[in-house]
């Protein structure tokens, strides 16, 4: 299946391009075939010995304090082997959190009687069946002195604003007043919530001091430091063994309390305790999106050219702790703009502290600027497509530094012909079939490019296969195949014959898998092993008083679909394994990094891989680096029933090079379809009685079906950019959802005339305006 | 206390399994739990998700919302015993692989499972019936498009 063309390693970024199941070919998932049959061993299907079944139990108030908790009838059930409440849980030691900081050196409780969000964790009971646990934990009595809580963001006042997050330029409130055209709106989004069909949850099992856990994790190095520093025990003491991960998109990358607990739940009985978190527990174990509102004045000429922005945002937060999602992130560097201002508030409500889901911060800010931008095409009479080009942006403006690659004009263009824009009518309301209207939308996306030092071990075997090796994790980006793309690539072997070892903590360490850098990062640190490894072996085989090819006196010798042979000799040179076995060698190791040359510190090492400290900004260097889209979007909306429903869409996408277009086309199309859901059906609802969110489950939080989604087109337009990664990509996740909502937002203005800028766009929402 | 367990005879992939559970046991439970057949998903435990969707008399069925004591004497079919016994994928299978028809690959065997019995049902005429006929089995990576072609293609590879 695999050929692999002869050619000069040049041993750079150039290397790769084009030969059978190299990096930049269509190669299908290598891990597809133990998915397809079901036989890829996910966290909780790890079957230990013994093994005990932890249950949770959550809150029915969101706020005030447990009062008593009875336990007699749950002890007393069938199985029933531990019940563990706030007043004998384990206290751990709190830990270091992902920003690198220790809020305290306190202890750290998991559970505790101290109440702030309805569905936080109260008790635990650990039996010897699931339906034993599930049983006992019904008979949990728990009564609760109630407090007044804030159930979310409206009516919770204006909270604070985070400082690091203002930025200006020019006079924004004067040029603003002084425009002739002003336009302010206020657009909001809602609580919504990651659900990864693989629900949270674990196995966790102790040897005397070693703690091992099979838990689903975008980022095991954090999370296992955070158990170390829990249980006080060495960072090596802790193994987390993660091998597949379902889904996660922002939300496995933190133990949570739950993991604490189980952790608890084994060391108190000494066997091993699974935990599974139910999914209407998963709505309140580990927090999705916040809520958002922002307000975004445009100040402008009757030509439709910025003079203001002045963007006011806010977020909820949970009382204990702070999340900022980032609402103007976009706002600053989508257009050029001579005056500009922004502002974000935090708000704290009783809510379990919100968390990362796909593009956090980008993915809100997106929707407000460019349904903002859309208003303005309208009020000034123009073509929404063209006032992006009119004011499109030739630089960070904010940085004042030069973009790295934006490809979002010839992203404009391409999406603009595939969809066929030009035939649109301008006007709203003036396209339909039959009772639908029609509405065509534009918007645009980005997302920054994010880089943390990575390391992979490349490892050439006796039988002249090979190996790699990360703690980096795979739920579905596709690491597990690019790497060994990677790999093949710089050693010219069939990509069959290399094998990835991922998500061990046993592995060679990984940053976290998120913001969109693994890809650029794991395939950096895997070229440059394989191809120390290369050097090696080439080394060997040239110097070894056994290699054949010693008598040469050769300067170097070629690989190719895994021989080795001198450059010009026709011969057909001999395989790897055997020149390995010529030489005596049972493999050829390499472990490489991709720090910088004098950063061998193991303090700076360890921080790099356990705390986003070492990310380094977008802005970090010469330019700014930022992944970018434009998503054209047709819906249809029934006129009398106000129903939306997306008919087509066609992206054009700008991540750099494309490591492998068919997985990069899948995750681009995956973020497109998250995208229509968050726009037409996601929102967490709460019960302002009690904080509950009513519709924790998937029948009542609606996430789109297989019927929401139409064909979707996505067109790569971008280059390679060797100033964001070493091998040209920028990040492709997070990007793809980015703009959707307000293209589709847009396209339901086009469609009815009806400005909707509260997400989700719901029928009665339509039916009322 | 009395025994609470009841003994069952579990038919699953063509192999009879004895077994003493308790009678609420679900399907889904004692294939994970009782059998190592974890191929089957439980990404909800409560019908909404169709991870869990295995084939019960040759018919989908969510085995989540199944007892175990339900299906004895009834022959129950899960992602494990959809290839050959000498390994060979069912068509829908290879479908998925070449058609990146699945990025986490949680939903999966779940996705296979209804498209196998989609097709067999009849329902994968148009790509508009395989949509609809696909809408209880989500995918939170947003595999769809893929699926659909996967589906299309296995329908017209069965015919």
């Amino acid at each position: 299946m695999t050929v692999i063309e002869t050619r000069a390693k040049r041993g750079d970024a150039s290397d790769g391009t084009g030969a059978g199941g190299t990096l930049g070919t269509r190669l299908s998932r290598v891990e597809g075939i133990v998915k397809i049959k079901g036989a890829a061993p996910y966290a909780l299907e790890h079957r230990p010995a013994n093994l005990a079944h932890a249950v949770l139990v959550q809150t029915t108030i969101a706020a005030g304090r447990v009062r008593a908790i009875d336990s007699a009838a749950a002890a007393a059930a069938p199985g029933v082997l531990l019940i563990i409440t706030p007043d004998n849980a384990l206290p751990l030691k709190t830990a270091t959190n992902w920003l690198g900081v220790k809020p305290s050196e306190g202890p750290y409780r998991p559970l505790t009687g101290d109440i702030t969000f309805y569905g936080q964790h109260v008790a635990a009971v650990v039996a010897e069946t699931f339906e034993q646990a599930t049983e006992a934990a019904a008979l949990l009595n728990i009564t609760y002195d109630e407090a007044p809580a804030i159930p979310s963001l409206d009516g919770a006042g204006e909270g604070t604003v985070v400082d690091a997050l203002s930025a200006d330029w020019g006079d924004a409130a004067g040029a603003l007043a002084a425009a002739p055209v002003r336009i302010e709106h206020e657009y909001r989004t809602p609580r919504e919530y990651n659900v990864p069909i693989e629900p949270h949850g674990l196995i966790a099992q102790w040897e005397s001091d070693t703690l091992t856990l099979w838990e689903p994790s975008q980022w095991i190095d954090f999370m296992a430091r955070t158990y170390a520093e829990w249980f006080e025990i060495p960072f090596d003491n802790v193994r987390i063994i993660s091998p597949y991960v379902g889904g996660g998109f922002g939300s496995k990358g933190f133990a949570y309390p739950h993991g604490a607990i189980a952790a608890i739940a084994a060391k108190m009985l000494g066997r091993a305790v699974k935990l599974a978190v139910t999914r209407p527990q998963t709505f309140t174990a580990f927090g999705g999106r916040a809520e958002t509102r922002q307000t975004i004045a445009l100040g402008a000429t009757r030509e439709g050219k910025l003079l203001s922005i002045v963007h006011r945002s806010a977020n909820e937060t949970s009382i204990k702790d702070v999340w900022a999602e980032r609402c103007g992130t976009v706002t600053g560097i989508m257009y050029a703009t001579p005056n500009f201002s922004s502002r974000h508030s935090i708000v704290p409500v009783n809510t379990v502290t919100p968390g990362a889901l796909r593009a956090p911060g980008e993915n809100p800010s997106a929707f407000a600027i460019e349904c903002a931008i859309d208003e303005l095409a309208y009020e000034v009479d123009m073509d929404p497509l063209q006032i992006r080009l009119l004011n499109y942006t030739e630089k960070d403006q904010h940085a004042n530094k030069p973009w790295s690659t934006r490809q979002l004009r010839e992203a404009y263009a391409a999406g603009a012909e595939a969809f066929g824009w030009s035939k649109r009518s301008p006007k709203p309301r003036s396209m339909r079939d039959g009772r639908q209207l029609i509405g065509w939308g534009v918007a645009a996306g980005t997302y920054p490019v994010r880089r943390t030092a990575g390391q992979a071990l490349v490892r050439i075997l006796a039988d002249g296969t090979v190996e790699v090796a990360s703690a980096g994790i795979d739920m579905g980006q596709g690491t597990y195949t690019i790497l060994a793309q990677t790999a093949a690539g710089a050693l010219d072997v069939p990509v069959d014959h290399v094998t990835v070892k991922l998500g061990d903590s046993r592995l060679p360490s990984a940053p976290v898998a998120g913001g969109s850098q693994l890809a650029n990062l794991m395939t950096a640190a895997v070229h440059k092993a394989a191809h120390a490894a290369r050097e090696e072996l080439i080394g060997l085989a040239l110097n070894d008083p056994n290699s054949p090819f010693q008598a040469l006196q050769a300067n170097t010798l070629v690989i190719a679909n895994g021989r080795i042979a001198a450059p010009r000799d026709s011969g057909p040179g001999i395989s790897i394994a055997d020149l390995l076995r010529r030489i005596g060698r049972d493999q050829i190791e390499a472990l490489r990094d991709t720090f910088a040359e004098n950063a061998t510190n193991p303090d700076d090492r360890f921080r790099n891989f356990t705390t986003i400290t070492t990310m380094r900004a977008p802005t970090d260097g010469d330019y700014s680096m930022h992944s970018w889209c434009a998503h054209f979007i047709e819906v249809k909306v029934d006129e009398d029933f106000g129903t939306v429903r997306v008919s087509r869409v066609v992206s054009a996408l700008d991540s750099g090079r494309l490591y492998n277009p068919k997985l990069a086309e899948s995750q681009w199309k995956g973020g497109i379809i998250m995208g229509i859901g968050q726009a037409l059906l996601e929102e967490g609802v709460v019960d302002r009685r009690n904080g509950r969110v009513v519709n924790n489950n998937l029948g009542d939080y609606l996430i789109a079906t297989n019927a929401d989604i139409p064909d979707i087109q996505v067109i790569s337009v971008g280059i390679p950019d060797h100033h964001a990664s070493a091998l040209g990509g920028k990040g492709v996740g997070e990007l793809s959802i980015v703009g959707v909502a307000p293209a589709i937002a847009n396209a339901v203005y086009h469609a009815t005339g009806k400005r909707i800028r509260d997400l989700p766009i719901t029928l009665e929402k339509v039916l009322q305006h | 206390m009395s025994d609470p367990t009841i003994s069952m005879q579990l038919e699953v992939n063509q192999r009879v399994h004895t077994l003493r559970l308790e009678p609420r046991v679900t399907l889904l439970d004692a294939l994970r739990e009782h059998l190592g057949l974890t191929g089957t998903k439980k990404g909800c435990d409560q019908g909404q998700c169709g991870a869990c969707t295995v084939h019960v008399d040759g018919a989908r069925v969510l085995a989540c919302l199944t007892l175990a004591a339900q299906v004895q004497g009834r022959p129950v079919t899960t992602i494990e015993g959809l290839s050959s016994n000498g390994g060979d994928l069912h068509p829908v299978q290879a479908a998925f692989l070449e058609h990146d028809a699945f990025q986490c690959g949680y939903c999966t065997p779940g996705q296979i499972m209804s498209a196998v019995a989609c097709i067999r049902e009849g329902h994968a005429g148009s790509d508009a019936e395989i949509r609809e006929y696909m809408s209880g089995n989500l995918c939170r990576c947003g595999a769809y498009p893929n699926i659909v072609v996967a589906v299309r293609q296995a329908a017209e590879d069965l015919r």
